[in-house]
């Protein structure tokens, strides 16, 4: 069926004409397909997606919901209204539009449910609301099209679980269903497909992908400056950076941390001579602020906003004409989505700058560069089901109908995600929901869902039902807690307690984390200032202003992503070949070849392990290149076998490229003499007990699972009737509930849920799995006699990032020991000597 | 800084040598499952085990792993067979409300009945279960045994009896003045007027050589000791935060943090206030 002449005429009346990507979705609905469209930003992608809707209810005016529109962002559904509402009006149809989130008036969501408009604009958590009504039924029967915004950043997250359980029951109650998927380019397309034609399994599924656009235009800047060791300030090109803001109209700066984000505004701010409208945007800025940067943004009034992953999707800012990577690209396909955010128009190439702040960066940027180049795309392959995930849909299920066991089993098995979920697997879900799934029966009683005659499950009372809708949703936050500032009374030895001034300005909010490790006095960077801590008063931290010039406690825990295993390999490979340091800066160059002559370089296939002596300790520095939370998770495991090996561990810290473990163990020795095999040490059966050993007592277990049981429901986030609770009080019982969960049934759904994300999350155990099969027996030692130029950055980071390390019972220990010696009249100095 | 932490030899690194401390003329060992056992009268002393702590919850629909009242009695019969208890006290809170007593699991109730018919048992009843029950044993709300007081909630035990303080040089340390030798024996025999309580909950946040360890601990200053939380399902609370303020006096401060499988003397001058210290 053509396009309809209302239609052509509005295309024609702005002289354009309809692209073919946005003709070929149209022409795969008609055909009665689902469909995905693969395009880059500033293709009209958007306009595609309800192009078919448009000229649907042209030709079969009908009343009732006809389009679901899910996007991740409640933003972009506003924008979306916003942008399809001019054209309809301009073509003068009768087509309602409306959008809803959590900001939607009350009344209007009631009405929406009893009478919808033609399009829905919304987000994936409230189709899980509007799913757990018992007239969903009504609202879905006769809904025609899904449109999914921005899916290849949804199938890698627990939300895009969520939302493929919603599209599998509105496959179900909407037979004639077809799904239409927006997606940026990815990696793996093909799953994409699979992952929508999953819900609707008659239809078919097309991909479809559209023209690319002009080729980006990225540089790696050049700077005169020395290029750091290490670190992630990237001070050295400020003044460079600056020059490059004033030369452009509107810059964005791309950073891969808070901290990152607020040491790079501060010193901008500081060489801002002209004082250029300079913003900053990232997650804990309070919501008003970031929608004033918003606005100001759009308006065009900025000149250049220093931001997080938190501006990696949303609107279309026109006016940007410069994406500054500033710090490691770390992903390929992560860098052409950031650059696509640079002048969307497809025939115009974006523009865009890698400033790497140390000198692995400039490798990790070189192959950057050349991936972006070749289009290679490394962005993450869509998710398996998680149980917390499906927990709470088969609650929500529940609170709409009584559910029948078998059906809704062989309709969550269309969901993609949970494509291969066994029916056991399914039962314990249910019995987890109705009574928490425990071996040992004890809440038959308190059961949420009851079994009735029929076999089917029904929800024991009402209260459930409304329970369940305030704690929807997969975004579990970190607890934040405000941070005031306060007049200190400075951390002065022996002050004696009494209540803190309070009533100061709120500096912002942290992660509520970071502040269970410090002690009183503790000095870290918040907002670009250098604080000091205080105290915590109720869910409040304070702070006072610090005379110290170096922060104590690192802030900086590294970014959320981690190398991707595409750049590893690029970074790998250009290190095993010379002929290519051309590409490099003179002083990258220089340092690699000062590694060739003391050390060696570590070959693709291999790893390297360097042992040396410094100061009074032994140092083992190895190159992985898997990423930072990979290398964690080795140093503590191999932390732990080098205790057995009684190479007597110290510490260890971990960068996103190499891993240093220190120790008062003669290394070089011990290897060199056969009693440590570096073999036996690196071998993957660390993975077996003593990962096992150290999930028991692992801290990332219990955050991790903190998470799986409040999307789970066991942990609630709100209770009716009752304001949010603190996430310390969720913090403080979470821990007590694994640890008791896990003492007693270690293989609950919930603990297996958690295991599930440990293993890909804080602790990528499947990636140091591939790595430690990929380099065995292929372990090239070199015993040193110092420090090697490339175990430069890393060593540096001791001290500037956290130490890991299982610190906690020798600490005990040792202050134990320093008691006794006191008892005994011993002085340190002849503790020293004793030892 | 006095130490009347005893250890039989020096060496902290050898698993399993006790921890012996005196206190107020008694000796005791505080156990790494959080127990205090009173070898000389034969009775290992519990605080707040808060059975049935998790499935308190169940009423409002949180439907929390009922297993914490299993782990508790599991440890508590770890302990009775180690020390070969004749008594268990239990310094209150030992259920976290009085109906716990009646929504135990079949499984829980014969392990508790079990180990109430190997040692005699006393339950000092708390703020979370002052009822007396029927469970067995005495419920009480305090006693007195060897010139101690036990109790659930600690307060200050102002003046203390001559004894104690009468003794200094000789066979006691006085212990608001200078460090004593460190040869000092330790008090016997005579009750000193002490308090041993639970109630607080308290945990030990230390500092050293950059690192930071917090862990349950006992803690005394010679008159009063509080016991940590036994149960399972427990929180703690540091003994920098000012609920016990005015409760000890520090200058005679000692702490032992429970650490894996072993009790930890520290020193109180690396006590740090930390998260939830204020």
């Amino acid at each position: 069926m053509p396009l309809r002449p209302e239609i052509t005429g509005w295309f024609a009346s702005k002289g354009w004409a309809p692209r073919k990507h946005q003709l070929s979705v149209l022409e795969a609905t008609e055909a009665g397909a689902s469909a995905l469209l693969i395009a880059p930003t500033g293709a009209g992608k958007t306009l595609a997606g309800f192009l078919p809707t448009l000229n649907d209810l042209i030709e079969n005016p009908r009343e009732g919901l006809h389009t679901l529109y899910l996007s991740p962002l409640k933003a972009l559904a506003v924008d979306v209204h916003r942008n399809l509402t001019a054209p309809i009006e301009e073509m003068g149809l009768p087509i309602k539009v409306e959008a809803r989130t959590g900001d939607t008036p009350s009344h209007r969501r009631q009405r929406q449910r009893t009478s919808p408009p033609h399009i829905l604009l919304t987000t994936p958590e409230q189709l899980a609301l509007l799913l757990s009504h018992s007239d969903a039924d009504r609202m879905f029967r006769g809904l025609k099209r899904v449109v999914l915004d921005e899916l290849h950043a949804m199938v890698t997250h627990k939300r895009g679980e969520l939302m493929s359980l919603g599209l599998a029951r509105l496959g179900t109650l909407a037979p004639g269903l077809r799904i239409t998927a927006l997606s940026a380019t990815v990696a793996r397309p093909d799953l994409l497909r699979d992952w929508i034609a999953s819900p609707v399994p008659d239809a078919e599924a097309r991909l479809l992908i559209g023209e690319g656009g002009a080729r980006p235009h990225i540089e790696i800047l050049r700077s005169e400056e020395r290029i750091p060791w290490a670190g992630h300030s990237t001070l050295y090109a400020i003044p460079e950076l600056y020059e490059v803001i004033k030369a452009h109209r509107t810059t964005l700066l791309f950073v891969n941390t808070r901290s990152q984000a607020e040491m790079l505004f501060q010193e901008l701010w500081a060489a801002n001579d002209e004082l250029l409208p300079i913003a900053m945007h990232h997650g804990s800025l309070a919501v008003e602020q970031r929608r004033k940067v918003e606005a100001a943004m759009a308006e065009g009034r900025l000149r250049a906003v220093v931001c997080t992953s938190t501006l990696d999707l949303g609107i279309d800012w026109g006016d940007v004409d410069l994406v500054v990577q500033v710090g490691a690209p770390k992903g390929a396909s992560r860098m052409l989505q950031r650059i696509g955010r640079a002048n969307h128009r497809l025939d115009e190439p974006s523009k865009a700058l890698f400033v790497p702040s140390n000198r692995f960066e400039v490798l990790e940027c070189e192959a950057a560069l050349e991936a972006v180049e070749r289009n290679a795309q490394d962005s993450e392959d869509p998710v398996s089901g998680g149980l917390d995930v499906l927990a709470q849909h088969v609650l929500g299920t529940a609170c709409a109908m009584p559910i029948a066991p078998v059906a809704l089993y062989e309709e969550i098995g269309r969901a993609w995600p949970y494509r291969e979920l066994s029916w056991e697997t399914f039962e314990r879900v249910v019995d987890f929901v109705a009574t928490g799934g425990y071996a040992l029966r004890a809440y038959e009683r308190y059961a949420k869902l009851r079994k009735m005659e029929d076999g089917r499950f029904r929800i024991a009372h009402p209260g459930i039902a409304q329970q369940y809708r305030l704690n929807i949703g997969t975004i579990v936050e970190e607890p934040m807690v405000k941070v005031r500032l306060v007049r200190g009374r400075g951390f002065t030895r022996g002050a004696t307690t009494g209540p803190i001034g309070r009533g100061g300005r709120v500096l912002g909010e942290m992660e509520e984390y970071f502040f269970t490790t410090l002690a009183k006095g503790d000095t870290f960077l918040f907002g670009s200032e250098i604080v000091a801590f205080e105290g915590m008063f109720e869910n409040e931290a304070y702070v006072s202003r610090s005379q110290g010039k170096d922060p104590k406690i690192p802030s900086y825990m590294g970014g959320k992503f981690p190398l991707s295993t595409f750049l590893a390999d690029g970074v790998r490979k250009l290190l095993a070949h010379p002929d290519e340091w051309h590409l490099l800066p003179d002083q990258v160059s220089d340092w690699l070849r000062l590694q060739q002559e003391a050390s060696v370089l570590p070959a693709p296939e291999s790893l390297l392990v360097e042992t040396f002596p410094r100061g009074a300790q032994n140092y083992l520095v190895c190159y992985p290149f898997e990423g930072r939370l990979a290398h964690q998770t080795l140093g503590m495991l191999l932390t732990r076998r080098l205790e057995r090996a009684r190479a007597r561990p110290l510490g260890f810290v971990a960068s996103d490229y190499a891993l240093a473990v220190w120790g008062l163990g003669d290394f070089n020795a011990l290897i060199r003499t056969g009693r440590l095999s570096l073999d036996d040490l690196f071998d993957e059966d660390m993975l077996g007990d003593d990962l096992e050993a150290w999930l028991d007592e692992s801290q990332l277990m219990r955050r991790t699972f903190r998470n799986c049981a409040i999307i789970a429901g066991l942990i609630e986030r709100r209770h009716p009737g009752q304001k949010e609770k603190t996430g310390r009080q969720i913090t403080v019982s979470s821990d007590i509930i694994y640890d008791v969960l896990y003492q007693h049934e270690p293989d609950h759904i919930l603990i297996q849920a958690t295991r599930r994300d440990a293993a890909r999350g804080l602790l990528d155990i499947e990636r140091l799995g591939h790595m430690l099969a990929r380099i065995r027996r292929h372990i090239v030692h070199k015993p040193l006699d110092r420090i090697s130029p490339l175990a430069v950055p890393v060593m540096l980071d001791i001290g500037k990032v956290p130490v890991m390390g299982e610190a906690r019972e020798s600490t005990m220990a040792e202050a134990a020991e320093e008691l006794i010696a006191e008892a005994m009249g011993i002085g340190a100095e002849q503790r020293k000597r004793a030892n | 800084m006095t130490s009347a932490w005893a250890m039989r030899t020096a060496q902290i690194d050898d698993e399993g040598t006790p921890v012996l401390l005196t206190f107020a003329g008694h000796v005791f060992e505080p156990l790494p499952s959080g127990a205090l056992w009173w070898a000389a009268e034969q009775a290992l002393l519990v605080a707040d085990l808060h059975l049935e702590k998790l499935s308190s919850y169940a009423r409002r629909g949180s439907l929390l792993p009922p297993y914490d009242t299993g782990l508790t009695l599991r440890r508590l019969e770890v302990d009775i067979e180690r020390t070969g208890a004749a008594e268990v006290i239990a310094l209150g809170d030992s259920f976290h409300r009085d109906e716990g007593t009646t929504t135990l699991l079949d499984a829980d109730r014969l392990q508790l009945a079990s180990l109430m018919g190997r040692a005699r048992w006393t339950w000092i009843s708390g703020n979370h279960d002052p009822a007396p029950h029927a469970l067995g044993g005495a419920c009480v709300p305090g006693l007195e045994r060897a010139g101690l007081t036990l109790t659930h909630e600690p307060k200050r035990v102002d003046a203390l009896p001559s004894p104690l303080r009468g003794r200094a040089g000789g066979g006691g340390p006085s212990r608001a003045t200078a460090p004593p030798p460190p040869s000092i024996p330790p008090l016997k025999g005579e009750g000193g007027g002490g308090l041993i309580a639970g109630h607080l909950h308290p945990a030990a946040h230390i500092a050293m050589n950059g690192r930071s360890v917090r862990r349950p601990c006992f803690v005394h200053d010679g008159r009063v000791m509080v016991l940590p939380a036994y149960g399972a399902a427990t929180g703690t609370l540091n003994i920098l935060s000012p609920a016990f303020v005015g409760l000890l006096h520090w200058p005679t401060l000692e702490v032992a943090m429970i650490g894996r499988g072993r009790v930890y003397p520290v020193s109180p001058k690396r006590l740090v206030r930390g998260y939830d210290a204020w």
